[in-house]
């Protein structure tokens, strides 16, 4: 058994994951269960090793509509919430999720919240009327823990000057400086997605650790989901690079006080503590605007929106316009305060 | 709209600036009453270039109620340029708002080879020494090399540009140069509208401490070992206040009483 459908114990409707509650819900007769308490349905079956290219509904019997990557889907005849449980399971099985915690209608507010408060879009693309679709899609991650030795040796000096008679003097005390630093970092994610933008998924950091709950099926139910494309190998090198400023600037932040630094030796020794596989809820819009179609990332939890709107040529201009003359004017002031005459 | 309304006052102040700016060259008016303020007794001047001189001398003159006047001699009687510059006053009475009012005068002594640069009343306080000496490094090349009508004309313009700043500041400060200004404005402009569209995409707002666990992470060991002590010294240099062409000389009091700044040298 591959797929996986949630049917009410009551009725026998679908039931589907409810963001406001947190609860696996019977839209039909109101049914709420809580996933915590209850067993994940994947963990009674044993999902068969061999790949499956088709799925069935299990209401409908239709064939599910399936990208390679998707874990977690509605069937698109019936609307039955299936969740693919062999992509979800070995290898395969998420460590932790968090959840989504507000409702379509609320994500998409606030989305149209954050479109009016755009100061370089266009006026007809505030008005947010045109967002053609929104998706509740659970995007894969890598959340990373790694300890880092760092070790630096370096030459610093202090320069003090002073004046005695008609001489400056410069006095420049020379140093040996050698710092140790440990720095451990918890959860540093990386998105295993391949069909998302790594660049749009990294601005929206940071995500509510607090939230995160142990995996379980049920939470997916009514959402996209996707599995893994990269594994956490793969990704260690992304990971790496996400610290790397992390660690030169904590480094800099050591070895203040001094007129300057010079850095001569450097060892970094990076280990991987842990890796977890963690789901993260995200809302994809995609709005059409001049018949481009242009794509939005929330993310779910705190609403933070990413994607690169549309910018108004008139505004730029505008503000262009406004800043420079703001600049200028207030220049003449000074210059003018200063006794250099206004122009 | 109100932010267009915003917008559009500021492109009436940026309009006015501008049409500021553009005024000196429109008003180029004729010759009505001309003073006048050249003596070129050396003849170092053309006929069309006195005339046209002397009128741009007079339009100067109106604008900073001070009268450039340009002397020029073959001093047979081999006098002092100060001295030369100093009775002309005395016994000519320039100035603008009255007989020995508001004067600048540059003298040029073609037996000596030396140029003389003088202040009286509103030009003494507005070109002091030292603006004076300025003025007088900006100008003594084109001396040097037989450029008279644009040495003179250059010595209009900068001590009327001069005069423009209140006595004390730095006429040569950056930020009062209106092309300084109108740059970084516009560097201003293009700062902010680049910053503001890169960040509507969205910011990053994770740093170095988001992931860091605290508890763990920090300075574990450090040293710093002081080696040694180096000192340099520098002699201080005092400010040269003459520049060039054997200098020297400021200003002093014709036998007439009348108080003036100068600035002296050779060309
Ligand atoms: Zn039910
Ligand atoms: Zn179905």
């Amino acid at each position: 058994m591959n797929v996986i459908d949630y049917k009410c114990p009551s009725c026998g409707s679908g039931m589907v994951f409810d963001s406001d509650t947190g609860t696996l819900t019977c839209r039909s007769c109101g049914r709420q269960d809580n996933i915590e308490q209850t067993s994940d349905p994947l963990g009674q079956r044993t999902a068969s090793a061999n790949e499956v290219h088709e799925y069935h509904c299990t209401s409908c019997g239709a064939v599910i509509v399936a990208e390679a990557e998707t874990a977690a889907t509605t069937c698109s005849f019936c609307g039955s919430a299936v969740v693919l449980g062999d992509r979800l399971s070995g290898k395969l099985a998420p460590g932790l999720v968090i959840p989504f915690s507000i409702s379509k209608e609320k994500a998409t507010q606030a989305f149209k919240k954050w479109c009016r408060n755009g100061l370089l879009t266009p006026n007809k693309f505030m008005e947010a009327n045109r967002i053609k679709g929104v998706t509740g899609v659970y995007v894969p991650f890598w959340l990373y823990e790694l300890h880092n030795k760092v070790d630096v040796q370096g030459h610093a000096t202090k320069v003090r000057t002073y004046t005695r008679g008609d001489y400056r003097y410069t006095e420049t005390d020379h140093y040996d400086i050698y710092r140790r630093l440990q720095l451990d970092y918890v959860g540093v994610p990386v998105d295993a997605s391949e069909r998302l933008n790594d660049q749009l998924m990294d601005r929206l950091e940071p995500f509510p650790y607090n939230q995160l709950k142990s995996f379980k099926t049920p939470y997916l139910a009514g959402y996209v989901a996707e599995k893994y494309s990269y594994t956490d190998e793969e990704l260690l090198p992304r990971a790496k690079n996400k610290i790397r400023d992390y660690i030169e600037e904590s480094i800099s932040a050591s070895v203040k006080g001094y007129t300057s630094t010079h850095l001569t030796n450097k060892q970094i020794d990076t280990r991987v503590k842990n890796t977890d596989y963690c789901l993260i809820p995200v809302w994809l819009f995609q709005y059409n605007f001049n018949r481009k179609i242009y794509t939005f990332a929330m993310n779910g939890p705190t609403c933070k929106v990413v994607g690169k709107p549309p910018l108004s040529k008139v505004k730029i201009s505008a503000w262009f316009a406004g800043v420079f003359g703001v600049t200028l004017l207030a220049l003449e002031l000074i210059s003018w305060s200063m006794g250099g005459g206004f122009l | 709209m109100r932010r267009q309304g915003a917008l559009l006052g500021l492109g009436v102040i940026l309009f006015f600036l501008l049409g500021h700016l553009l005024l000196p060259i429109s008003f180029a008016s004729a010759d009505a009453g001309e003073k006048k303020l050249i003596f070129d007794k050396a003849k170092l001047l053309t006929e069309e270039e006195y005339a046209e001189l002397n009128t741009m001398a007079n339009e100067y003159a109106a604008k900073r109620d001070t009268d450039f006047i340009i002397l020029t001699t073959n001093n047979d009687l081999n006098l002092d340029v100060v001295l030369i510059t100093e009775k002309f006053y005395d016994t000519q009475a320039p100035g603008y708002d009255k007989p020995h009012g508001n004067t600048a005068i540059l003298t040029l002594d073609m037996k000596n080879r030396e140029v003389y640069l003088a202040g009286f009343y509103k030009a003494e306080k507005y070109l002091d020494d030292e603006r004076l000496d300025r003025i007088r490094s900006k100008i003594t090349a084109e001396f040097s090399e037989g450029n008279y009508r644009l040495g003179f004309e250059k010595f209009i313009k900068t001590s009327y540009k001069y005069m423009g700043f209140e006595p004390g500041v730095d006429p040569d400060n950056i930020l009062f140069n209106v092309g300084f200004q109108v740059i970084a404005a516009l560097v201003m402009g293009g700062l902010v509208v680049g910053i503001m569209a890169a960040r509507t995409g969205g910011r990053v707002t994770v740093n170095r401490h988001t992931y860091e666990n605290a508890r763990t992470s920090g300075v574990v060991d450090r040293e710093d070992r002081f080696i040694r002590t180096s000192v340099t010294k520098q002699k201080i240099e005092k400010s040269s206040s003459s520049s060039g062409g054997g200098g020297g000389g400021g200003g002093g009091t014709t036998s007439g009483g009348h108080s003036h700044s100068g600035s002296r040298g050779s060309f």
